[in-house]
């Protein structure tokens, strides 16, 4: 019988664990609609702010605009640092979410590397810090308390020393590693390139000429391509965040699916032990009364 | 015309207004409806919109004013409704 107590304890332990996930599971779907509602609601902001920019750059414009300048390589005496923010979420428990975006920003920082940067790593949340931390890399910035909820603020408080770098030239390009919120089950890790800013494309049959423009085209740019730097952060942000608890859903649904497989057996393993064990106290018994009768 | 007011974080106004007075980098706009295509970037102040004999305020701050074809946009990065004590 000792064996079937040992069962017995694994049943309830495993019934414990898939309590566990399937809680973790709910939770996580609670938070993703909002997290959802999040994201679909920066979309009118962030197209309003691509349409006028859009509508304002040309190419004479740009090359005024050391936000949307390229700079020189560091061979002809350009910026040699590059910088590489890397978005991951502070709690685990969400399958390979993180480790698949600390493999996207490891892929990028090497490619800089190759052409000759040094590559300036800010990480925001938990799990990318600790990482690197572990790897004993050293890192420009670290930040744990921005990807729970994140508001414009968190991506301004981000962006803004990053933006006046670049525009005093130390920096050669900024890239944001996060994870596109597609759907809740495709949160493919991103790279963007934030700065140097790549114009949208205009929209066709773009109307710019018609409009009166105050104060001119040029101060308009200089005054919104921060605020397009900035919103392009809050995005990586928001959207970071909802596919982090579709990541969770995910991970946690087939946790608690894998325990209800393991239960299955156990309980049946335990029941046929049992048996087992009936049946050969029940031989037992009629062999010990044939023998006395014999 | 049709007004909205939009932030990073969502649209907090939109809606049919008969005019608006916003606070631009230089000093206060007035637009009423059928305003030439016109485009100006936000100081920091209170964006007041005339709906239906009533008003509403929201605190603005960075951004930009756009009319096109009678829509007028208000894209602010800081945005919020002043609630009226009345």
């Amino acid at each position: 019988m000792a064996k079937s107590k040992a069962l017995k304890g694994r049943i309830r332990s495993v019934t414990n664990t898939r309590k566990i996930t399937r809680t973790m599971e709910l939770v996580a779907t609670s938070k993703l609609k909002r997290a959802q509602e999040r994201v679909h609601a920066t979309r009118p902001y962030a197209e309003a702010l691509r349409g006028v920019i859009a509508d304002l750059v040309t190419p004479e414009l740009a090359e005024g605009f050391p936000l949307l300048r390229q700079p020189a390589p560091p061979a002809k005496g350009g910026p040699t640092r590059a910088a590489v923010i890397l978005l991951t979420s502070n709690r685990g428990l969400a399958g390979g979410f993180n480790a698949n975006l600390i493999k996207e920003a490891r892929r990028r920082m090497d490619a800089l590397e190759k052409a000759g940067y040094a590559v300036d790593l800010h990480a925001i949340g938990k799990k990318g810090v600790g990482f690197f931390k572990y790897l004993g890399r050293t890192m420009a910035g670290q930040r744990l308390d921005v990807t729970d909820h994140p508001t414009p603020d968190h991506a301004i408080e981000v962006m803004e020393p990053l933006i006046a770098a670049y525009a005093r030239g130390e920096l050669a390009s900024v890239d944001l590693v996060y994870a596109a919120f597609i759907s809740p089950l495709t949160t493919p890790p991103t790279t963007v390139r934030i700065l140097p800013v790549e114009p949208p494309a205009a929209r066709a049959g773009a109307t710019r000429a018609d409009y009166i423009l105050r104060p001119d085209a040029a101060q308009l740019l200089d005054r919104l391509l921060p605020l397009y730097v900035r919103n392009t952060m809050y995005r990586g942000l928001v959207e970071t965040s909802a596919a982090e608890h579709g990541a969770r859903r995910t991970a946690m649904k087939s946790a608690t699916d894998n325990a209800g497989e393991i239960l299955d057996l156990l309980k049946r393993t335990y029941n046929r032990q049992r048996q087992a064990a009936i049946t050969q106290e029940i031989a037992e018994i009629v062999g010990g009364a044939a023998a006395l009768q014999g | 015309m049709r007004v909205t007011v939009i932030s990073p974080e969502g649209s907090i106004f939109d809606g049919e207004a008969e005019s608006l007075q916003a606070p631009a980098y230089d000093g206060q706009v007035g637009i009423l409806p059928h305003h030439a295509p016109f485009m100006t970037l936000l100081g920091e102040g209170t964006l007041l919109v005339r709906v239906g004999g009533g008003e509403r305020s929201f605190a603005v701050r960075g951004g930009f004013l756009q009319v096109v074809g009678n829509v007028v946009r208000v894209v602010a990065e800081h945005s919020k409704e002043v609630v009226h004590a009345s």
